[in-house]
């Protein structure tokens, strides 16, 4: 049993004592009350000592009891006001008429007959008339002028501590009263005092204050967890601006100039516009008849003015094609994890702006198979162990191809999209080997991982759910990865 | 998208077998099985296979895929005698047309619902909403040939389908629902299209509505079919998936003189594709036998051509055959994805992360080891949040959108600092202090470049605080810096500092403002300091596009 120096410090002075009061024991030990109670509690806690709690309620007369002790209650002050009748206007011009009539009556003092009011001879002093002579008696007297707001009542706690025959022997065995120490000083270690100094032990079953760290976002470490997953597995990482002309968000990847999702509706276009690129007449020959490939094109007339609009990105794959536009020479490994827009309205599985992750691996003799071995490898990474690919249909890959991911609990969950990119993306650009690609919304997973159901968690920051979330949650990607 | 609804006893007759095996099937040649039901099950198709948007385009694929019938599906195409005539007026308005008789349908209302849901589908993913190409079906029987198709006074009348009185074209695009719907694709034009036959009456008003006299009901045997528009394939492509979808029901097809050309022809186009490049693309070894047989399954008609090519037959219903490659994919899905044998290539190559994520990464450390917390802020913002909020001017540099959705979302960040007030905003009920920090694009006169905000907000944060963990911030990011006097409205004055590095201000620190403060419903004093990182040394500088 490990007291505390105060609660030795009690026991010392409570034993030979056997029973005292605080305020003794307070004056002995230099302190307060309060504390010789807190600390004697925790005696009684460890059956050293009891703490008896008495109660007691004095009266005190209120300032107009007080008065009527002197005279009398006002009922009898204006009973002694007429002898034996009197009629009842004239009674009522008695200052006390208006309280003191009805208290006469009540009591059986007086009846009214006719309009005068006569005694009745029935009026011994009842038991409040004694109280208020003598407030120590309790009773029905004292309560009837408590209720009559003449008596107000003070309850007082006092304590009582005593020690137990445990305490007792524990006090005869000797207490070590030194003085403990909280916070070692530089001092006591350099001397060696540390040696001979009490250090004050503490509660481990006591919570520490709660600290709450600086962090990465849940959703950041996330997307970092899977740069590094694809950075191992040989990718270069791109970055390019948020802002692109339509010509490389939707020319270059081959949608047509007509194509639904190039509408207001789908996308968020700006007031400015970037020039086309060198070299844009061999993807406004692909659009117009397919260039030099087997292609047809689209047909019709293909506006520089349409590809010269801006917009917030759609997707990430106009990043990717600008990459290849640049580097040409195999292999090409690269990846970049970014946002992008659409015209969405917000809930809980919209939002108009998100994280898109891509990759691409161009190289000589890469085919189909392996685009789905890359897909296979890459989410068995990620912690997906089983995928499986059906058909997909995206403009600018053929083939194309969905893959699905097995999720405990949810079965079979669409994930991303992928595909060769179409020889009209490739072409113009002078890119003569095959281009596999693959992209997925990443906030999809973020769903999955944290068991998210409102996408609007990540950018909308609770910074409760922020600082709730371990950085490390086992079973997640990080663990996945290694499984 | 386009969802189908598959009648199982329709699906199960055409395509001669169970419900189980096509259901478990259609996903693989790809298709997203949306519901099923009792009766029917929907299901969602591709917008580049318009083909497959009726049950008999449907039930045509799986009989291939599932090795029932497989090979070019032939149609036998008949004169019908009678002719269309193209007005040279059209020429600037809505210039193509296509057309076709079909003979010996039998309607019942549910036939002729799939009809018209087929004729919607096609509106959609081959018409781009009626705009590039609008399909009519008239009672054949109804009207005589030969037909003209001709640009019209815009006050010409005709009774409208659904209404019993004569209403000029004007007066359609004002008051009838499909002429409200569709009016923008023509009422700019000084003449209106119009299809009337040899006694001048009015099959139709393209691209709006058709008129009440051919209607089609359960009685019509013989049918009109009318295609115009602005692109001549995709025109002809809606009249071929309409007349093979019924001639596969028993219908006969016949043709249609068109300025001297018989239209339709429903003949297949010829590709000679390479068997290499097929198996080089997809990565399964095939002889041309075997790629004539899968391409079979697709319903092509396919037969190897010697020197490695094979002759293919692309159905005229296909519109999304544009490259080889394209055949190429539907080997492989007749191969089945499935049967795939998915492995890695040995591609060879480094990883290497990009500088502005590296330097990014970093400033997350540094802040969060200052006790700062993360928050992800829309890049997304507004005029009030950015700039009004903030006492500061607009930046005549920002980026504004052109349709919004909701007035949150008008303008593109250029400074991250005021979404960290927004957070605060929304987290003012949270325990106190709270430091919070964001690593993030920005864009300024079209350039995407990051920057790095922290506000801290707690009784007692004071500019002292912001000066230090600004001076930290940029010690650690190896930043040579002076700090000068700011004027920054969103900081209180005497309190607020810029952060210098070779004659350009790089950032902003201080204490903010309590006007702002107020706009922002905050009752503590905040800290602040942001940053652009382009001033950290080695951040990429700005890329141009090749």
């Amino acid at each position: 049993m490990e007291l505390t120096l105060n609660e030795k410090k009690l026991l010392a002075v409570l034993a030979p004592l056997k029973s005292a009061g605080p305020a003794l024991l307070a004056e002995k030990l230099g302190t307060k009350e309060e504390s010789v109670i807190q600390w004697g509690h925790l005696l009684e806690d460890r059956g050293l000592a009891t703490v008896e709690r008495v109660v007691t309620t004095r009266h005190h007369l209120t300032p107009e009891g007080t008065g009527y002790a002197g005279q009398g209650l006002p009922e009898r002050q204006l009973l002694n006001s007429f002898t034996e009748s009197v009629p009842m206007a004239e009674l009522n011009r008695h200052p006390l008429a208006k309280i003191a009539i009805g208290q006469m009556r009540k009591k059986g003092w007086v009846a009214i007959r006719d309009g005068i009011v006569i005694k009745t001879g029935n009026d011994e002093p009842g038991p409040d008339e004694r109280a208020l002579q003598d407030l120590s008696g309790s009773g029905e007297g004292v309560e009837e002028l408590r209720k009559r707001g003449l008596v107000t009542c003070d309850e007082t706690v006092t304590y009582s501590l005593a020690v137990t025959s445990a305490g007792e022997e524990m006090a005869s065995r000797g207490l070590d009263l030194r003085e403990e120490a909280g916070t070692l000083t530089r001092d006591q270690i350099l001397s060696g005092e540390w040696k001979s100094i009490p250090l004050r032990r503490y509660d481990v079953k006591k919570l520490p204050k709660k600290i709450v760290p600086g962090k990465v976002h849940p959703y950041q470490r996330l997307i970092d967890e899977m740069r590094q997953i694809l950075l191992e597995m040989g990718f270069t990482e791109i970055y390019g601006g948020l802002v692109q002309s339509a010509f490389w968000n939707f020319d270059a990847l081959f949608q047509p100039q007509d194509h639904p999702a190039r509408e207001m509706q789908d996308t968020f276009y700006l007031g400015e516009k970037i020039a086309v690129p060198q070299g844009f007449e061999k993807v406004r020959d692909m659009h117009e008849h397919g260039g030099t490939t087997t292609s047809t094109g689209w047909g019709g007339r293909w506006s520089r003015e349409k590809a010269e609009q801006c917009v917030l990105r759609t997707h990430t794959t106009c990043l990717s094609i600008q990459h290849l536009a640049a580097n040409k020479t195999p292999p090409v490994k690269a990846f970049c994890i970014n946002r992008v827009y659409r015209r969405e309205a917000i809930d809980p599985t919209h939002l108009p702006e998100f994280e898109q992750l891509e990759g691409i691996v161009m190289d000589e003799g890469v085919t189909f198979r392996h685009l789905l071995g890359f897909l296979k490898e890459f989410y068995k990474r990620m912690g997906f162990e089983e995928v499986r690919f059906r058909p997909g249909y995206f403009p600018y890959t053929e083939p194309s191809v969905e893959p699905e991911v097995y999720v405990e609990g949810l079965g079979w969950v669409e994930m991303g999209g992928a595909g060769i990119f179409r020889q009209e993306v490739t072409a113009p650009w002078g890119i003569e080997y095959p281009v596999l690609a693959w992209g997925l919304g990443v906030s999809r997973i973020a769903m999955l991982q944290m068991g998210l159901k409102d996408l609007r968690m990540l950018y909308r920051s609770d910074i409760e759910w922020i600082r709730e979330t371990p950085a490390w949650r086992p079973g997640e990607l990080s663990c996945g990865g290694g499984r | 998208m386009a969802v189908i609804s598959l009648s199982y006893r329709y699906l199960e007759k055409l395509v001669g077998t169970d419900r189980q095996t096509i259901i478990s099937r259609l996903p693989m040649i790809g298709s997203d099985i949306e519901r099923t039901e009792e009766d029917h099950v929907d299901v969602e198709f591709f917008p580049s296979r318009p083909d497959l948007f009726s049950v008999e385009g449907a039930a045509r694929a799986m009989r291939g895929f599932l090795g029932i019938e497989t090979g070019l599906p032939r149609y036998r195409v008949t004169p019908s005698g009678t002719s269309f005539s193209i007005d040279p007026g059209l020429a600037s308005i809505r210039p193509y047309l296509g057309s076709a008789v079909i003979r010996n349908v039998s309607f019942d209302e549910e036939s002729i619902q799939s009809l018209m849901s087929l004729q919607e589908a096609l509106h959609w993913a081959v018409g781009r909403g009626r705009s590039k190409v609008a399909i009519g079906v008239h009672d054949m029987d109804a009207v005589t040939g030969p037909f003209r198709y001709i640009a019209a006074p815009r006050d010409r009348s005709f009774v409208p389908l659904d209404y019993d009185r004569e209403m000029t074209m004007e007066e359609i695009l004002a008051e009838h629902p499909k002429g409200k719907a569709y009016a923008h694709i023509v009422d700019t034009f000084p003449y209106f299209p119009l299809i009337v036959d040899a006694r001048d009456r009015v099959l139709s008003f393209p691209p709006i509505i058709n008129g009440e006299l051919t209607r089609v009901t359960t009685s019509t045997k013989n049918i009109l079919l009318d295609t115009t528009g602005t692109d001549e394939k995709a025109v002809m492509t809606a009249v071929n998936i309409i007349c093979t979808a019924l001639a596969e029901t028993g219908a006969s097809i016949e043709c249609v003189d068109i300025g001297g050309k018989s239209i339709p022809t429903l003949e297949p186009t010829e590709r000679l594709v390479s068997v290499k490049e097929c198996s080089d693309l997809l990565g399964i070894g095939l002889t041309p036998v075997e790629m004539s047989e899968t391409l079979k399954k697709m319903r092509y008609g396919a037969e190897p051509a010697g020197d490695g090519m094979i002759r293919v037959d692309v159905p005229c219903y296909r519109a999304d055959i544009l490259h080889d490659w394209d055949i190429f994919e539907d080997v492989a899905i007749a191969y089945g994805y499935e049967n795939v044998d998915a492995c890695i290539s040995s591609t060879f190559a480094i990883g290497r992360a990009h500088p502005v994520q590296i330097i990014g990464g970093i400033t997350r450390e540094i802040m969060a080891g200052m006790g700062f917390i993360e928050v992800l802020p829309f890049t997304l913002t507004s005029e009030r949040v950015q700039y009004t909020n903030m006492q500061r001017p607009p930046s005549g540099s920002a980026l504004k959108v052109l349709s919004p959705i909701t007035e949150d979302h008008t303008h593109v960040r250029t400074s991250i600092l005021p979404l960290l007030l927004e957070t605060c905003q929304t987290n003012r009920h949270r325990e106190l202090p709270q430091r919070i920090f964001a690593v993030g694009d920005v864009i300024e006169n079209l350039e995407t470049f990051q920057k790095t905000a922290c506000a801290g907000m707690h009784p007692g944060a004071d500019f002292s605080e912001a000066y230090a963990t600004a001076d930290a911030l940029c010690r650690e990011l190896s930043i040579p810096y002076t700090v000068q006097v700011s004027g920054d409205g969103a900081y209180i004055e005497g309190r607020r500092g810029e952060i210098v590095c070779n004659g350009t201000v790089i950032g902003t620190f201080g204490e903010i403002h309590p006007a702002v403060l107020n706009a922002f419903d905050l009752e503590h004093p905040v800290a602040a300091v942001e940053l652009d990182l382009r001033a950290v040394p080695g951040y990429p500088g700005r890329q141009d596009t090749p």
